[in-house]
Formats: structure tokens, C-alpha cells, sequence
């Protein structure tokens, strides 16, 4: 049954999947195969094809770059890689998600309460 | 081992997503048709053996082409095409192709409103607009003795002059008044033609916004 904040919900999901997709690539340069297996456990990707969009628009905003490297296994392969720019947004997005996430948890656990 | 019908599956699904992909800008197209190609071959590699329902599993994760250009369009924030409204300009072009043909052309073709087909039928239907019809009648005028034929001696004395009226006059006076009112017409029903086929407008290119 469709409630009404499924609309809601998938605007976030979509919203933060691109943070998310930026802390993947914060420590080591991944391939986007390897966020896909990464991303697909977590249920934060359903359509996999949409993560190459999000992507090609991350390199735009130069939040991330890539690099072609060669593979033992098959064609070169595009590695993403953290930009410091991409770092500083992804540390502001932390801020605010927690900040967030802990006002929305603070109401709704009140109101059950209540 | 490669699944029956994997490059059928592949190539089908890589036309629907070039095919949905049309609006979005030319370099962000290939950009994701080349990204999807890539995902698709490291899929692949990934399966021990594949059958024709691996490949479709893959292609279903991928998404619908559909699904995914939507998507593509919001994320790289890609404006949908907007109709080019006519203005001043066009309202010039018709006006002056059929009454001041150079000028009225140059301003057909330098208009985004129209297709080139209809910019050549403007030109060419009548070439010169009314100008260019005058000459024709000026010429179709004076070429009308052309139906008889005049024998002279060396002497320049006229010893045979035979005009051939096979066709009674009446009738061809008839063919030319409706010769005259369409070459007459001509121009303006190009003018009306133009005008009708400015509504449409040319769709441009998507953009990044």
C-alpha cells in the first residue's frame, strides 16, 4: 500500500544517496561497480543505472574526480576519488544529517511518549 | 560462455536507452551510454556462467531506460526543451517573402522558427516572390508569338508565316487567367503556407542548466 510519505522518503533517499556516494570514495578511489555492489545491500539503490547520472554530476560540480586505470580482468576502469571541495560538502552534510536526524528522532520519540 | 541471445538483449536495451536519452544534451547521452556499456561488461565478467536470464537480471537492475534518463534529466538538471516563440522577425519574414523577396528570404533563413524545408519552399515557391513572378510574366509575354513561325527569303520578303492554333483561343485565354490568378497567388499562399507551419516552431537542443 503507497503511504503518503513513500514521495517523501524516496526525495530523501535520493537526496542523501548522492553524501553517500561521496563517503564511499572518501577513503580509497572505487569504481562504480564496486559503490553498485556496496550500495546494493544497503537498499539505497534500487535503480542502478541512476548512480551514473549522480555521478557524471558530482565530476561536474568537481566534488569528485576520476582517474582510468588499467584492470587485470577486463577493460580500464574509471576510479572516483574525493576532491577537497567534495570533502568540505560531505563534512557540512555530517552536520546537518546529525543535527537533522536527531531533532526528527527527539519529536517523534516525544510524541509516541505523549 | 555466452548467453544465446546476450548481444540481441544488450543492443536492445542500449537503443531504448539511447532512444529515451534524445533530450537530454549530446555529450551527457553518450556520457551514460558509455557508463551503462561499462556496467553492463563488468556484470558480465562478474557471472560464472550466463544464460539469457543473467543478462535480463542485469539489464532489470540497470532499470528502466525511461526510469533512468528521468532521472538523469533531474540530477544533471537539464531544462526540457522550450518551443521557440516567433516574433517580430517572423512576422517580418512572411510579410516581405511574397512583396520584398531578398530581404523577406534573408529573414526566413536567419529565423529559428522553420524548418529548413519549409525555409526552401519559401525561398523557391515563386522564386522572387512577386518580383521574380512579374519577370516570369514579362517573359511568358513576350515569348507568346513563339506559336508562329515566319519563313523570309533572302531578300528578307516574308514568303510563308504559319501560326499553329491547334488549341481554340477562348480556351487559351481561359488557361491564361487561371495561369495569371495561381502564379499571382503563389506568393501569398507561400506567405499563408509559412505562416501556418510557424506555430509548430523548431525544437532546440536541450541544456544544462
Amino acid at each position: 500500500m503507497r503511504v503518503p510519505a513513500d514521495g517523501l522518503v524516496s526525495q530523501m533517499r535520493r537526496g542523501a544517496l548522492e553524501y553517500c556516494v561521496m563517503a564511499l570514495v572518501q577513503q580509497t578511489p572505487r569504481y562504480a561497480f564496486e559503490m553498485i555492489e556496496a550500495l546494493g545491500q544497503t537498499g539505497m539503490l534500487t535503480t542502478e543505472g541512476t548512480l551514473y547520472p549522480l555521478l557524471s554530476r558530482l565530476r561536474r560540480d568537481g566534488l569528485v574526480k576520476t582517474e582510468w586505470r588499467e584492470s587485470t580482468d577486463g577493460p580500464p576502469r574509471r576510479y572516483y576519488e574525493l576532491t577537497a571541495e567534495g570533502r568540505r560538502a560531505l563534512t557540512a552534510f555530517r552536520v546537518e544529517w546529525v543535527g537533522f536526524r536527531a531533532a526528527v528522532d527527539g519529536i517523534l520519540q516525544e510524541a509516541r511518549k505523549s | 560462455m555466452t548467453a544465446p541471445h546476450a548481444d540481441q538483449l544488450i543492443d536492445g536495451y542500449l537503443a531504448r536507452l539511447n532512444a529515451a536519452a534524445s533530450d537530454l544534451p549530446k555529450a551527457a547521452r553518450q556520457e551514460l551510454l558509455d557508463d551503462v556499456g561499462a556496467h553492463i561488461t563488468e556484470a558480465r565478467a562478474r557471472e560464472s556462467e550466463e544464460t539469457d536470464a543473467v543478462i535480463l537480471n542485469i539489464l532489470d537492475r540497470l532499470g528502466e531506460p525511461a526510469t533512468v534518463v528521468a532521472d538523469a534529466g533531474e540530477r544533471l538538471g537539464v531544462r526540457p526543451p522550450q518551443p521557440y516563440r516567433p516574433g517580430v522577425l517572423e512576422i517580418l519574414a512572411v510579410i516581405l517573402v511574397p512583396f520584398f523577396w531578398p530581404v523577406g528570404v534573408i529573414l526566413l533563413w536567419i529565423s529559428p522558427a522553420w524548418h529548413w524545408r519549409d525555409k526552401l519552399i519559401g525561398t523557391l515557391v515563386p522564386p522572387g516572390g512577386y518580383l521574380g513572378v512579374s519577370v516570369l510574366a514579362l517573359v511568358a509575354v513576350s515569348g507568346r508569338s513563339g506559336g508562329c513561325i515566319t519563313m523570309t527569303n533572302a531578300a528578307g520578303a516574308v514568303i510563308q508565316n504559319t501560326c499553329s492554333h491547334t488549341v481554340p483561343s477562348w480556351l487559351q485565354t481561359l488557361a491564361a487567367v487561371v495561369l495569371t490568378i495561381v502564379v499571382y497567388a503563389l506568393p501569398l499562399i507561400t506567405a499563408g503556407y509559412l505562416a501556418i507551419r510557424l506555430r509548430w516552431g523548431r525544437q532546440p537542443q536541450a541544456v544544462l542548466a
